[in-house]
């Protein structure tokens, strides 16, 4: 099996270097800059599972090397339109496409894009990110989960992504759930996401105003009404974890696109909070607090675009 | 006439470095550190109309038996942050004289309560100034604004008394815009809701009015928040009206403008913001009648994430 892994962030490179490392049939379609350093210096990775210095293949074109039976995507949602460029030609006839980006805005433009049939779902676990020199710095999690979005039986190559998962020590592997699972996540993402962007803080600080877990909590809220009227209700079971995940007193817990506004770069904030609010005005939610968190993320592209971030 | 002006900040510093330019009997009653620095380099006002540098006079608090020099005064301008009114007030404590007027010149409205039960409401009059002005590291007054206006009047509307009416002579003499306002305390209102809208959304949204009005729902939120201040104002007997609203708008809802809170410019150097004065105190008002601010509540809650982070901070 020969799988492409587009992109070599945190989700991409730590998954893609233990693959490698595991013996694994695995290749990167990177942009050149990254391409090179990659080439000149593998992939390094600091992690609690072991540091590692991994030499992978590398191309720069999706052209070259394939055809490939699985082609992983750990862009951001932003990049979503450039990536499916990039990996036009690597998508043969019997190629499975599994993207890890956040929100469910890709999965129309990657169907519209490759056909249904070619399309997985898919959704990461793995916590780190890029250090100063492009390093991996890998901090705890490191599951990935994919599967079938109608609930089938897996069809060859994600049962086989799923052994070379086992065997390059990633957790998760095969979800027959896995639809369920990214509204899970995503009503998880769209709450903490537009709350710690457009306070920001993280979850601890937020719970320091007088209003702050009453905010929070409605906001859940918001995104649970979307997700039962998508026909996807999280079970109370997840609501009730991820309400006292996200309304824990003194909690270090962040969304990373604080960290993203912070560092004055681009955020997620039309896949992961707009398309949600879109998604609430189709079917009548009121949702106050996305549309609020939503005109922050926007009032926050408009200054990064004329060069006023402070 | 004796006119006291606490701090010799941004407005105090312009508008009292006028008012003595043009002859007023101006003192100035500033910390320790700010009284050296002005007997040594006079006081710089750089200025759309006009530089100068001059000396003033200056007093620090703690005489004897807790005096101010130069007194009794006529007048006391308060042109202090609205956080530090409690030591402001302690500070001019000692130069308030049965004959003393306060003009306070601060935003908001929760000060006119803290100054009538320290010092009496009849010594209270109403005050408000829009001068843009700053003050830098140097301590230089730095006037950009093409106007610079303060005006000040009774609040219940009766004919100014005299120590108004001479500083009205003092306001008009020194080349400061306004002077005597009949309509004092509506004007308060109006200025509030247009700043606490203002303070509210570019705070809440990290940005200048402008870069808020890109957002799709960015007028719809300013304006609701506008209506959330009218409401606050039509319940104290002071509806801006359509006039009034319709000026507020106007510097609200410019495509393109620059146009920032200042508290947004405190909040982003990490400094002290006036969350309380501005924003929470609107909400406390609305709650007490039974007002509903949606838009208040999340940029008030935005405020707190900031104090909090900032107290933690400071306190490393």
């Amino acid at each position: 099996m020969k799988i492409l892994i587009l992109g070599a962030g945190a989700v991409g490179g730590y998954w893609g270097a233990r693959l490698t490392q595991a013996g694994i049939d695995t290749t990167f379609l990177l942009r050149e800059k990254r391409a090179g350093k990659v080439r000149a210096e593998g992939l390094v990775v600091k992690s609690p599972k072991g540091d590692a210095v991994v030499p992978v293949k590398v191309v720069t074109k999706g052209s070259e090397g394939g055809p490939y039976d699985v082609i992983v995507l750990a862009c951001k949602a932003y990049d979503l339109d450039s990536a499916m460029e990039s990996i036009a030609p690597a998508v043969g006839p019997d190629t499975v496409i599994v993207p890890m980006l956040n929100g469910h805005a890709h999965f129309a433009a990657l169907d519209g894009r490759f056909g249904a049939a070619h399309v997985a779902g898919g959704l990461a676990r793995i916590s780190g990110m890029l250090g100063p020199n492009g390093e991996i710095l890998h901090s705890g999690a490191s599951g990935v989960s994919f599967g079938e979005r109608d609930g089938k039986p897996a069809r060859p190559s994600l049962v086989e992504l799923d052994a070379a998962c086992r065997k390059a020590g990633i957790d998760g592997g095969l979800n027959d759930n896995i639809n369920q699972d990214l509204w899970d996540k995503w009503i998880m993402l769209s709450t903490i996401a537009g709350m710690c962007a457009s306070m920001r803080g993280t979850i601890g600080d937020i719970m320091e105003s007088e209003d702050g877990a009453a905010i929070v909590a409605e906001t859940l809220e918001e995104s649970r009404k979307v997700a039962v009227a998508e026909g996807q209700p999280p079970s109370d079971k997840v609501v009730a974890n991820l309400k006292s995940m996200l309304t824990a007193k003194d909690s270090k817990a962040v969304a990373s696109i604080l960290g993203d506004m912070e560092k004055g770069g681009a955020a997620e904030g039309k896949q992961i909070v707009g398309d949600m609010l879109v998604r609430a005005r189709k079917h009548g939610i009121a949702a106050p607090n996305l549309r609020y968190a939503y005109a922050h993320l926007q009032t926050y592209e408009a200054r990064r675009a004329r060069g006023a971030l402070k | 006439m004796k006119i006291l002006i606490l701090g010799a900040g941004a407005i105090g510093g312009y508008v009292g470095g006028r008012l003595h330019q043009s002859g007023a009997d101006v003192t100035f009653l500033v910390r320790a550190a700010r009284h050296e620095a002005l007997q040594r380099d006079g006081l710089v006002i750089k200025s759309t109309k006009g530089d100068v540098t001059q000396k003033v006079k200056t007093v620090t608090n703690g005489g004897p038996n807790g005096s101010i020099g130069g007194g009794p005064y006529d007048v006391v301008l308060l042109t202090c942050k609205a956080y530090d009114l409690d030591s402001a007030m302690d500070a001019i404590a000692p130069a308030v004289g049965a004959g003393t007027t306060i003009v306070p010149l601060l935003n908001g409205m929760r000060h006119l309560e803290a100054l009538d039960a320290r010092f009496g409401a009849d010594k209270v009059v109403g005050g408000l100034a829009r001068v843009g002005v700053a003050m830098d590291g140097q301590g230089h007054i730095l006037h950009t604004s093409p106007f610079a206006v303060i005006s000040f009047g009774e609040r219940d509307g009766t004919a100014a008394r005299a120590a108004l009416t001479e500083l009205d002579a003092a306001i008009k003499a020194s080349g400061v815009d306004g002077g005597l306002n009949a309509n004092i305390v509506q004007d308060l209102w109006d200025k509030w809701i247009m700043l606490c809208t203002l303070a509210a959304t570019c705070c809440l949204m990290r940005g200048s009015s402008g870069d808020v009005l890109e957002a799709d729902e960015g007028l719809a939120i300013v304006l609701e928040t506008v209506e959330e201040g009218r409401m606050v104002g039509a319940a104290a007997g002071h509806d801006p009206g359509e006039k009034g609203l319709k000026t507020i708008r106007s510097f609200l809802t410019v495509k393109g403008s620059k146009f920032t809170a200042s508290m947004l410019h405190d909040l982003e150097k990490g400094a002290m913001v006036e969350a309380d004065h501005i924003v929470g105190d609107m909400i406390a008002r609305a709650r007490k009648a039974g007002i509903a601010t949606p838009n208040l509540r999340l940029a008030y809650a935005n405020l707190q994430v900031y104090l909090a982070k900032r107290a933690r901070k400071l306190a490393k």
